[in-house]
């Protein structure tokens, strides 16, 4: 108490009024989170307002509501603006005095940011105190050119041996992630975010996971989750729960570009999930109607494909001169009983270096994760494949295509010959090998050494539905007996012929003890 | 509606009455040939909101303090604000506080006692 008074009176005793003018507005109509201010002429797109409650109150009483109120200009007009109030828009009245504070919306960056969960304003809501950070960024920024760029070839290992091998992922790409709710989207953003651990810390690209509109209960199981298995220590959640006004929905996913931005330009890796951008599409069609701007399709506004592609333009590979950081985003869209020709999902598949299909009949028949790699793709991806996921990739596209033709086929004839079957038997085995478990996700050389395994016959033995135990037992095998040839695959992240040959071996030692 | 009050605002500026009274004459018939009288409330209701909000906009000095009257004239007219009337608040704390349209000059001490708090919490 006695610092306070000290501190009161020594700035009271230098004290000083300001100079100049300043420019401010009066709200004329306020609801539903918008607020129509007179004045503010010239204020700009994307700047931020004070909304000032103290400016007509008795000091006594400003004092009790000093936490400041912002809002973000959206809208300019003849004789004022409309602003989205950023937070509890009960507390804007009409009259009340809205100050310039003449800086666009920003949110503190920082290593600080690391560990921690934040709304999209960059204030922490776990509970940990304080951040310090020291630098302040943009929300909005204009994405990279080509000249500051370069192509995406250095993979961005998910863990997940499905994607791995057949739709692989570059640091710097943006791959959507498409389904039906309860098909595992998450699940596979977050095993992504899981297997950044197994990566040298000098390479680990720093994570962040935005929650849009989500459960506060869902984030909340998400973070425990992270924190037990060590992955905060990488990681940044950015959060807007279903609470939250449109307005924080709507920047969140900017806010977490953002902050990977900071990240990219340090010269590092980050990798940013928008979890998802449907509940984004859906806040900012809310808040478009409310601001009076015209509707479009599904009344969503005409600028929608903006709002998404401006958001995943910003994930990059930096050319060397730029430092060589990277931001690979993972948007994630949820259709409607797996409608992916619906506006949003076909606005985001057009925009996205490719897509990871997720099916729900795939996720009932046990097939997990559910990934339809028919109509999956990754469009730049390969090309940062590592040679060793490469060399044994390729042979499982080939079969598992030709199995997804006969396996219409074959619901139609009981009696097949000697060959079809045994090309349906290996797809079905390929199938099994493939699924997997969640929070599971494998490091890159046992990936390798598993798809070896799949695609020279080491698993013809067993019945194509005990392929998934077969290959269990054989990653235990791999990580007690096979540790030196595991170590050279992550050393040289290739299989040449010697590491051929020592890899044979252990699998055949494997094939003789466990049949 | 919004149409009908904009334009009876824009006559409202030529300040002229026998232009206005004609005009408004000229709206009424208008609305009865459309059987639209209803909206004449509603318009009435706007042009009293449009006349508190250019109210507000005109110019205006406060002071805390009556004795500092004079002193607050002279500098808010070196400021650029073009008016007599000062009037005495007393939420305001020392100095004084002059706004016109959407500019504001404030030389109390309120803000930045508020300031001050906020930063010692």
């Amino acid at each position: 108490m006695k610092s306070i008074i000290e501190r009161i009176e020594e700035e009271i005793s230098t004290w000083a009024p300001k100079e100049g003018a300043e420019e401010v507005g009066s709200v004329r109509a306020t609801g539903d989170g918008i607020a129509e201010i007179d004045g503010l002429t010239n204020a700009v797109m994307s700047e931020m307002v004070l909304f000032d409650a103290t400016f007509d109150r008795p000091l006594e009483e400003a004092l009790k509501d000093t936490d400041p109120l912002y809002g973000l200009v959206l809208n300019l007009e003849e004789d004022g603006v409309r602003a989205v109030v950023l937070g509890d828009a009960s507390r804007v009245y009409e009259g009340m005095l809205v100050r310039r504070i003449g800086r666009l919306l920003s949110i503190p960056v920082g290593e600080a940011l690391i560990g921690r969960v934040v709304n999209p304003l960059g204030e922490p809501v776990d509970g940990k105190g304080p951040i310090a950070t020291t630098e302040n960024r943009a929300i909005e920024h204009e994405a990279y050119g080509v000249i500051d760029r370069a192509p995406v070839n250095e993979p961005l290992h998910t863990g997940i041996k499905a994607i791995d091998a057949m739709i692989p992922i570059g640091r710097g790409q943006r791959e959507l992630i498409i389904g039906d709710r309860g098909t595992g989207k998450t699940t596979v953003a977050i095993d992504t975010i899981l297997n950044q651990k197994s990566e040298p810390e000098s390479s680990r690209p720093i994570c962040i996971y935005v929650a849009i509109g989500q459960k506060e209960s869902k984030t909340a199981k998400l973070v425990a989750e992270l924190t037990e298995k060590g992955a905060m220590e990488y990681s940044i959640i950015v959060t807007a729960p279903a609470s939250a006004p449109a307005a924080m929905l709507f920047l969140a996913p900017f806010a977490g570009a953002s902050i990977g931005e900071y990240f990219m330009e340090q010269g590092r890796d980050a990798l940013v999930v928008y979890d998802d951008l449907s509940k984004q599409a859906v806040a900012y069609r809310q808040m478009s109607l409310l601001l009076r701007r015209p509707p479009g399709r599904e009344a969503y506004p005409g600028d929608i494909f903006y709002l998404h592609s401006r958001l995943l333009e910003r994930a990059a590979k930096l050319s060397k001169e730029k430092g060589g950081g990277s931001l690979t985003a993972l948007p994630i869209i949820e259709t409607q009983e797996n409608d992916v020709s619906a506006y949003i999902p076909t606005n985001v598949i057009s925009i996205t270096d490719g897509q990871i299909f997720l099916e729900a009949d795939l996720f009932n028949k046990g097939q997990r994760p559910a990934i339809n790699v028919g109509i999956s793709v990754s469009r730049v991806g390969s090309s940062a494949q590592t040679k060793a996921m490469k060399g044994v990739s390729g042979k499982i596209k080939l079969e598992l295509a030709q199995f997804r033709e006969l396996e219409a086929f074959m619901q139609f004839s009981s009696d097949l010959d000697a060959d079809t079957k045994k090309q349906i038997d290996a797809g079905r085995r390929m199938t099994e090998v493939l699924k997997q478990k969640n929070g599971e996700p494998l490091a890159f050389e046992m990936e390798s050494a598993v798809i070896f395994a799949a695609i020279n016959g080491y698993f013809n033995d067993v019945e194509p539905e005990e392929a998934s135990l077969a290959e269990e037992k054989l990653r235990n095998y791999l990580s007690r007996e096979g540790v030196d040839v595991l170590s050279c695959i992550q050393k040289t992240k290739s299989i040449d012929e010697e590491i051929e040959n020592k890899l044979r071996k252990v699998l055949d030692a494997f094939h003789l003890v466990a049949p | 509606m919004d149409s009908y009050t904009r334009l009876l605002e824009i006559v409202a500026q030529t300040e002229d009455k026998k232009i206005s009274d004609d005009a408004v004459s000229r709206l009424i018939l208008h609305l009865k040939s459309r059987g639209r009288m209803k909206m004449l409330s509603k318009i009435a209701r706007e042009l009293k909101k449009v006349a508190i909000r250019r109210q507000s906009m005109l110019p205006v000095i406060e002071v805390a303090n009556g004795n500092d009257k004079l002193k607050a004239l002279s500098e808010a007219h070196a400021e650029g604000f073009s008016t007599d009337t000062v009037r005495i608040n007393t939420k305001l704390i020392r100095g004084w506080r002059a706004r016109k349209g959407g500019t504001l000059v404030d030389r109390s001490a309120k803000r930045a006692l508020i300031d001050i708090y906020t930063q010692a919490l």
